[in-house]
């Protein structure tokens, strides 16, 4: 009999707690949803709130600092060119939205697109695995690591022929520690190790070292230049440049990725770079 | 199964948890790793130093390595910060596990350590705060703290710092800058620590160079500020100067400017504190350094960077007898920051050295460029 009882009494207990659960759960979500900071929207799968404010304003809002020519710079009348800039003004273009450049100092772009002040940072701005937490990042759209530079015609494919040749690194730089490391790990080079990169190319230009260390935005540079010289194998330290926008904004991200791979596809990238470094060298 | 069995199941499986946890507990915590033999610093410059940055590096074996590091490259010296809320995160909670680590791996390595004291915990500030918020009810509990650290570390680390640049307004909490309320600070802490261990030197000041114009809500100019110390009754509260050195795009050779940030402007603060009788105690430099990041404003280029920081290191050796040691920030980060900070590094955070990691140890060891 009381084993009866006591099996009604805990039945009756887990209902009164469940029910009180139910209320609890019924009150909070009221509670969000009469907040005018919450838009319900919000709360659905896939809902990006960031795209939709872009759309409603029809304008995307970039953060860059414009201190980084040819990416991004000031010109004499105090407006952003640049890469960037106009890779932001195209992509804006193929959603029908304009690009508004917002300019700040580099160290603030990720907090500014953290506290909503931006939209998306385009501003040769590395990947950095650490932020894939807080941040949405696109794929790659410009590899600026350590390439191995050789002059036009060369017969060093890579590095793994370079053993017995001399190469040309800017001392201290990232690609005199990649040189470094391959002397380390038994690549028979010579370091030739000059104060600038200008003198890494005239090292490379007037024949006193067979190939270069240095990286992809100096030797695009130097290529618009018409220097002589292209870059063989893949990145030695890999630094590419990526778009950032909110974790949150799931849409503004395919968006993004989709349009860059159409920009690739379309010969945009290609036309930009162009634009910006000038044409590389017929190989 | 009889109760007999049940109770024998039921100790096997609380044998095996046991064996479990004494097994899972060491290779969680990374330990132990083994001091090693006592080694000493070969160099030809004893003054040269870098700061460490092994606060959140968890790992035993990283510490080790970075110290190794340290004492394979030629500098004797490192300074290290140690925060209070790390160690005493509740007042009556004491975790010294990390700072033995740290402190016996230096010792073991050869290296004299500089402690930088700071970050105060959640129970010693009111709620809303920032870490480095310390306000005047709580200077005695900063003191005993700096006591205690000095009392378990005695005959290991002989050098602290109080504070660091709270000349700052980001550096003090956010409170207006206040060179008296830090002299009370001191008033406090100084006799606190002299009385657990009367050998230790107690270093002050920490101040970072800035212009920062009178009245201004960031900060307040460091030569302003260390008069300032002075006038309100610091000289009999430390033992040492602490000066942060940095050289933003001038040469060390650049001579010294009150309008200007350079690397000489360590000089006059140490006139400062000539003028104010103080020409008998020494200096430090626990921070200084030159970045080479790509596109920092403050930065130069990277056979720059070398080139200042070795004769950055020759003149603290050869023209400024009034200072111990100068400590380079920052020798390595557990992980990137992404930012021009990584630029002030000499090893990656996987431990690959960098070119001025080289060029330095070259140094050390009197090898000719």
């Amino acid at each position: 009999m009381s084993q009866e009882r006591s099996q009604r009494e805990w039945k009756w207990l887990a209902r009164a707690a469940w029910a009180l659960g139910l209320l609890i759960g019924v009150g909070a979500l009221a509670v969000i949803l009469a907040s005018p900071a919450v838009n319900p929207l919000s709360l659905l799968p896939g809902h990006d709130g960031t795209w939709e404010a872009m759309q409603s304003r029809g304008v995307w809002r970039v953060g860059m600092d414009p201190s980084f020519p040819p990416f991004e710079s000031l010109n004499e009348e105090g407006q952003p060119v640049g890469y960037d800039v106009d890779l932001a003004r195209r992509m804006a273009a193929e959603w029908g939205l304009e690009a508004e450049i917002v300019a700040m100092g580099y160290d603030s772009l990720l907090d500014a697109l953290q506290a909503d002040r931006i939209d998306s940072v385009v501003s040769a701005l590395p990947y950095d695995p650490r932020e894939t937490k807080d941040f949405r990042f696109s794929p790659p759209y410009f590899e600026a690591g350590i390439r191995l530079a050789v002059p036009v015609g060369s017969l060093i494919g890579d590095v793994d022929a370079l053993d017995g040749h001399t190469v040309a690194v800017e001392w201290g730089s990232m690609g005199d520690m990649v040189g470094r490391r391959l002397k380390r790990e038994d690549t028979a080079i010579e370091l030739v190790q000059v104060p600038t990169p200008e003198e890494v190319l005239d090292a490379l230009a007037t024949g006193k070292a067979d190939a270069a260390l240095i990286d992809n935005v100096t030797l695009r540079q130097a290529q618009g230049r018409g220097a002589q010289v292209i870059a063989v194998g893949p990145a030695l330290e890999s630094n590419p440049y990526v778009i950032a926008s909110p974790h949150k904004a799931s849409k503004l991200g395919d968006q993004i990725a989709e349009t860059l791979t159409r920009f690739q596809e379309n010969g945009v990238m290609a036309e930009l770079e162009e634009t910006w470094f000038g044409p590389p060298p017929a190989p | 199964m009889s109760n007999h069995s049940w109770r024998t199941a039921a100790l096997a499986a609380l044998a095996l948890i046991l064996i479990g946890l004494l097994i899972w507990r060491p290779w969680r915590s990374g330990r132990p790793v083994s001091l090693g033999p006592q080694q000493q610093v070969e160099t030809i410059n004893p003054k040269m130093g870098v700061h460490t940055r092994l606060t959140d590096e968890v790992e035993p074996a990283k510490i080790k390595r970075t110290l190794e590091m340290v004492r394979e490259m030629g500098a004797p010296w490192i300074v290290e910060y140690f925060p209070w809320a790390y160690i005493q995160p509740r007042p009556d909670t004491r975790n010294w596990v990390h700072a033995d680590d740290v402190v016996n791996h230096a010792n073991r390595q050869g290296l004299t350590l500089v402690a930088r004291l700071g970050f105060v915990p959640e129970w010693a500030r009111p709620k809303g705060t920032t870490p480095l918020y310390l306000d005047e009810e709580h200077f005695e509990d900063f003191g005993r703290y700096a006591a205690e650290f000095v009392t378990r570390y005695a005959g290991k680390v002989d050098y602290v710092i109080i504070g660091n640049e709270p000349n700052l307004a980001l550096e003090w909490g956010y409170q207006p800058v206040d060179p008296a309320q830090y002299v009370r600070l001191l008033q406090v802490v100084y006799p606190m620590i002299k009385e657990a261990s009367p050998d230790v030197q107690v270093l002050a000041g920490a101040l970072a160079p800035t212009l920062a114009p009178p009245g201004s809500e960031w900060g307040v100019n460091d030569l302003d500020y260390l008069q300032a110390m002075y006038d309100a009754g610091a000289a009999d509260y430390f033992d040492m100067l602490a000066i942060h050195a940095y050289g933003g795009v001038f040469s060390p050779d650049e001579p010294a400017a009150t309008d200007e940030i350079n690397f000489r402007r360590a000089e006059l603060l140490r006139q400062i504190m000539v003028e104010n009788g103080d020409e008998h105690k020494q200096a430090m430099i626990t921070e200084a350094g030159w970045n080479d990041h790509p596109r920092w404003t403050r930065a130069v280029r990277p056979g720059q960077r070398i080139e200042y920081t070795i004769r950055a290191y020759e003149i603290a050796q050869d023209e400024w007898p009034w200072l111990d040691a100068i400590a380079m920030w920052v020798f390595r980060f557990p992980w990137d920051q992404k930012s021009y900070q990584d630029y002030f590094t000499f090893v990656d955070t996987d431990f690959e050295p960098k070119p001025i990691y080289e060029e330095v140890q070259r140094y050390a060891r009197g090898e000719t460029p």
